[in-house]
């Protein structure tokens, strides 16, 4: 299956793009998705313990399961106000 | 007992065959916010006893460093959505009458408002606690980021 990632804030400086698309195995986790991510872009690696993750408008878990066509949003604390 | 207020109310809360009693108003914008026009479009029943507006300011330095501004940064979807479960949260936990909430995005200038949230309530302790945790949860959960705009680096026209 195909999943899609967003990057937002810094996140996009540290992958140098605001969108990526992964193949990924079917049955396959977010924490599985970033351990993939992390290859492609090593410069996550180190703040991987401050991201936050969402798919769809929700935040999700790393044991989420991955489904087909998910869209993923990785981003770094939020700072509104 | 269903009023007014409260049919206008269901209408414009996003949920579907439930009925909401707080009235919501939620703008993530560009444009600047005007307080006086805030101000004019207030409503409040005859069952409010308290009012709390709250005004967040970008100051002029962060971390030390003088700036000349803030950008911010949404995934406006997702930040519509998590204000929209943090009203649904607040509407569950005080009697709130209703919440208006606009948050900037782009390019806002020091002393200029980012952030401007008014709580109705029948009294003012559920007023502020309302408030006070709704900036609070917004903090931790909504997808908003800023980025300090340098005093040496001018604000981008397109940005703001």
């Amino acid at each position: 299956m195909q999943v899609t990632v967003n990057f937002y804030s810094y996140l996009k400086d540290l992958t140098a793009c605001a969108q990526a698309t992964e193949p990924l195995p079917d049955g396959s986790t977010l924490d599985e998705l970033f351990k993939k991510l992390s290859v492609r872009f090593p410069r996550l690696e180190a703040i991987q313990k401050s991201i936050l993750m969402a798919v769809g408008l929700d935040y999700q878990k790393g044991n989420y399961l991955l489904k087909p066509g998910d869209e993923v949003s990785l981003f770094p604390p939020v700072q509104g106000g | 007992m269903r009023n007014e207020k409260n049919i206008e109310a269901n209408s414009e809360c996003g949920l579907r065959n439930v009925e909401c009693a707080m009235k919501r108003t939620l703008e993530i914008r560009t444009g600047p916010i005007e307080e006086i026009e805030q101000l004019a479009q207030r409503h409040i029943s005859s069952e409010a006893g308290a009012v709390i507006y709250f005004l967040g300011i970008v100051r002029g330095t962060e971390e030390g460093k003088t700036i000349n501004a803030i950008e911010y940064e949404t995934f406006q979807r997702m930040a519509e959505h998590q204000f929209n479960l943090l009203f649904d949260e607040m509407e569950r936990r005080w009697p709130i009458e209703s919440v208006r909430l606009i948050h900037r995005v782009g390019v806002v200038k020091t002393n200029e408002p980012s952030l401007w949230v008014e709580v109705v309530a029948p009294h003012r302790g559920e007023a502020f606690a309302a408030c006070q945790w709704l900036i609070d949860e917004m903090k931790r959960l909504v997808p908003i980021w800023k980025t300090p705009v340098p005093k040496s680096q001018t604000p981008n026209p397109k940005s703001q």
